[in-house]
């Protein structure tokens, strides 16, 4: 046994997860999975492809409420099946961030004809997001950006810079939160876009982070965006924006969490042969004690993510709680990943593709971390909600 | 559906929980008042009616099950107990009513008795089944029993001796005042001490019981004590909260700062996960899932230092004000401490996690 027993999420979802399985089984197999690999690893991930062929069979918005064509699934049910997704290393990017964030956003602040036209393609992974949110002056205070959209008639046109959108240069829209009212007060004269990448005035620019993969900054110059494409009313942006945070934040963490967890899994399949120098490592009692550690932190972990399904699941909104779960699992990918070396040595540096790697994806898993720590909300934001919110304490 | 709670038959609902820890709380409160929980710490009159008390209120028999509480619930009292710092005798009583309740002899009947109305306290040994290899360990040659035991809780006000020994495998039940049992308190930590009992040829009465229903009871005993520490150190981070939000320097509350926000916000990621772990290792124990044993050992393993990190940052929040011992704050530091450390602490759960991942040592 090279893992740590798993959670009984309930019959509903150990079902459901069979069936994502038999799925993945037939339409993600060695041949799809070794063509994957084949691809530089900037390329992984994303494939609109595989995500056509995903909502074919009905599993893009498995989330959502039936009215809006999507299967009603509960939060546990969700996170079964991103887990599996994960697990599975099938790509999913191309669709993640419209099916959870753009789509969220449209249930509650679309109109009738945004949700007609928006959803179904969405649906069908036929649309793909990136999210333009911070900018050279708005990082952590998002509700600082000054990317700036002025009424002209039936359109928007629009003027600024965008920062560190990840997929921004495969989407072939970004989700877009701009300023339309510079006088009103920070939060309050912000509103939401949607637009076409492709667009005339639009600049891309992308950049390979640490992690392996690119994420880009965007110049947008005098951009006319149609009126139509506007989400929620003018200058109301900021609810839209974070109204649809608490159920993505769990998926996203559940997502990490099956990350962490392969890599675990396949670090302590690793110590159990490994020989080195003429010695077993699992018999090294600084090896036996670091994984013990590790093993314990991700039972916490899973934890802290249960504890957001039920709230999300008794209708709550996890606040507080959904920033310790963020900022734990993060945190516990770092040492993993700062464990690896240590155990591996020297050799836990070299890359999957390098030769004699042992474990080619802990020093990925290491520098994928920062992201982790980063994006989202930064890990000391989520330290001053825990605080303010979970705690009361004094801004 | 997704709580895997709501699935379980065994064990009270959430509304009878909340109800068993108001009162539990509310008890403690009068019966053991935080202002001369000190004093009444070394006061073996005192323990001895805050024993019947806790008699009367029905949990003296925790353990014993039957009355739809289990391991769920021990853990909420001895939260509670460690909330209180409250020294109340009530491990032996569970690891006694956990072995006694398999057993049919009129004597094991007669004690178990006694426990449930509290005209008995025990002090339990756990010995080769501690984790802790200092811990020491009895030898039984029929009804007569020898050895040393080290880091026994609670025998100061205790009425008789439980003794897990594997030689031969078994119980040794000892009267506290029989001939030939020294008790010597050990000072240190743990307030009140601990004892190191030399047992010179004493007359036992020997319960034959099975080596896992041993290593059961002390699985539990050392979930319970992490519930204690937890409740302790819940309890002294609860008052530095509480002081972050009076207490001004620099002209402003000291729980504006984010150096201390950041603190707090870190122990509470602590004391949640130490919470939610215990609570579902305790859960998967009262599901009969055969699994619980790896998700104890993960509790304890995570509680060891994230308690014990929570009850240090709590004394650094609460600054010189905390320190002197008329204050609550360091009886909840001893008791963390005391707690977390004994029967192997982390260092055993971190070992046993890994021998469950990469296979025993070869």
């Amino acid at each position: 046994m090279a893992t740590l027993p798993a959670h009984d999420m309930g019959s509903a979802a150990n079902a459901f997860r069979a069936e994502v399985r038999t799925w993945l089984a037939k339409n993600w197999t060695p041949e799809n999975q070794a063509a994957h690999r084949r691809k530089p690893f900037k390329e992984r991930g994303w494939d609109a492809e595989f995500s056509k062929l995903m909502g074919r069979d009905g599993w893009i918005g498995v989330g959502w409420p039936r009215k809006f064509g999507g299967q009603g699934c509960s939060v546990t049910e969700q996170l079964a099946f991103v887990t599996e997704m994960a697990n599975s290393g099938a790509p999913v990017q191309a669709h993640s961030t419209g099916e959870s964030i753009v789509a969220q956003a449209l249930f509650k602040h679309g109109t009738q004809e945004q949700q007609d036209e928006w959803l179904p393609a969405i649906r069908r992974g036929e649309r793909s997001f990136a999210l333009g949110y911070s900018e050279p002056e708005a990082g952590s205070d998002l509700a600082a950006l000054r990317t700036r959209a002025v009424r002209d008639g039936d359109h928007w046109v629009v003027n600024g810079q965008k920062l560190w959108s990840t997929g921004g240069d495969k989407a072939e829209y970004i989700w877009l939160a701009v300023r339309t009212d510079p006088e009103a007060k920070k939060h309050a004269g912000i509103s939401v876009l949607i637009v076409d990448l492709h667009s005339p005035g639009v600049t891309l620019r992308p950049s390979l982070a640490l992690y392996g993969k690119t994420f880009s900054a965007q110049f947008y110059d005098n951009v006319r965006v149609p009126a139509t494409n506007m989400v929620g009313a003018v200058n109301d942006g900021w609810k839209v924006i974070t109204d649809a945070l608490a159920a993505e934040r769990v998926m996203i963490g559940g997502t990490r969490m099956a990350g962490i967890e392969r890599a675990f899994d396949r670090l302590t399949e690793y110590l159990k042969t490994a020989v080195v120098g003429g010695k077993a490592l699992r018999n090294d009692p600084v090896v036996r004690d670091r994984i013990g550690a590790l093993a314990a932190d991700i039972e916490i972990a899973r934890q802290f993510q249960m504890r957001n399904s039920r709230l999300i699941e008794q209708g709550k909104v996890p606040l507080h709680e959904a920033a310790v779960g963020k900022v734990f699992a993060s945190e516990l990918q770092e040492r993993l990943g700062q464990a690896a070396l240590d155990i591996l040595g020297t050799r836990g540096l070299l890359s999957e593709d390098a030769e004699g790697a042992p474990l080619g994806e802990m020093e990925q898993l290491l520098r994928h971390s920062i992201m982790g720590m980063i994006g989202g909300g930064t890990n000391e934001i989520q330290r001053n909600v825990i605080a303010q919110r979970g705690l009361d304490l004094p801004r | 559906m997704s709580d895997p709670g709501s699935e379980v038959a065994a064990g009270l609902t959430e509304a009878e929980r909340d109800i068993l820890r108001k009162s539990v709380r509310d008890f403690l409160a009068s019966a053991w008042p935080p202002d001369e929980s000190v004093e009444n710490a070394g006061d073996a009159a005192a323990t001895a009616a805050l024993w019947r008390g806790m008699a009367r209120q029905g949990l003296t028999a925790l353990g014993s099950g039957g009355d739809g509480t289990g391991t769920r619930e021990i853990l909420l009292v001895f939260e509670e107990l460690g909330r209180a710092a409250c020294p109340a005798p009530l491990l032996g009583a569970v690891a006694a009513n956990l072995v006694l309740s398999r057993q049919s002899s009129n004597a094991a009947q007669a004690l178990r008795d006694d426990i449930h109305q509290g005209k008995a306290a025990i002090a339990l040994a756990l010995g080769a089944f501690d984790g802790d290899p200092a811990a020491g360990g009895i030898v039984l040659h029929g009804e007569i029993a020898r050895g040393e035991l080290r880091f026994v809780e609670g025998a100061g006000a205790a009425t008789h001796l439980l003794a897990f020994t594997d030689a031969p495998v078994g119980v040794a039940c000892i009267a506290a005042g029989a001939p030939g049992v020294n008790i010597r308190p050990t000072p240190g930590l743990a307030v009140p001490p601990f004892s190191n009992i030399v047992l010179d040829g004493v007359s036992a009465v020997r319960l034959n019981t099975a080596r896992d229903t041993l290593e059961e009871t002390a699985a539990v005993a050392r979930l319970a004590c992490a519930g204690r520490a937890l409740g302790a150190a819940q309890r002294a981070f609860d008052l530095a909260v509480e002081h972050s939000k009076v207490r001004k320097q620099f002209g402003q509350l000291i729980g504006q700062f984010q150096a201390v926000q950041h603190k707090l916000a870190d122990c509470l990621i602590g004391l949640d996960g130490a919470r939610l772990a215990l609570d579902s290792a305790a859960e998967a124990r009262d599901a009969g899932n055969a699994d619980w044993p790896v998700f104890a050992s993960a509790a304890v393993a995570f509680a060891g230092p994230a308690l014990r990190d929570v009850s240090i940052e709590t004394h650094r929040a609460l600054g010189a004000i905390g320190y002197a011992e008329e204050h609550e704050a360091p009886r909840h530091f001893r008791r963390v401490h005391a707690d977390l450390v004994r029967f192997g602490g982390a260092p055993r759960a971190r070992a046993e996690l890994a021998d469950y991942l990469l296979g025993p040592v070869q």
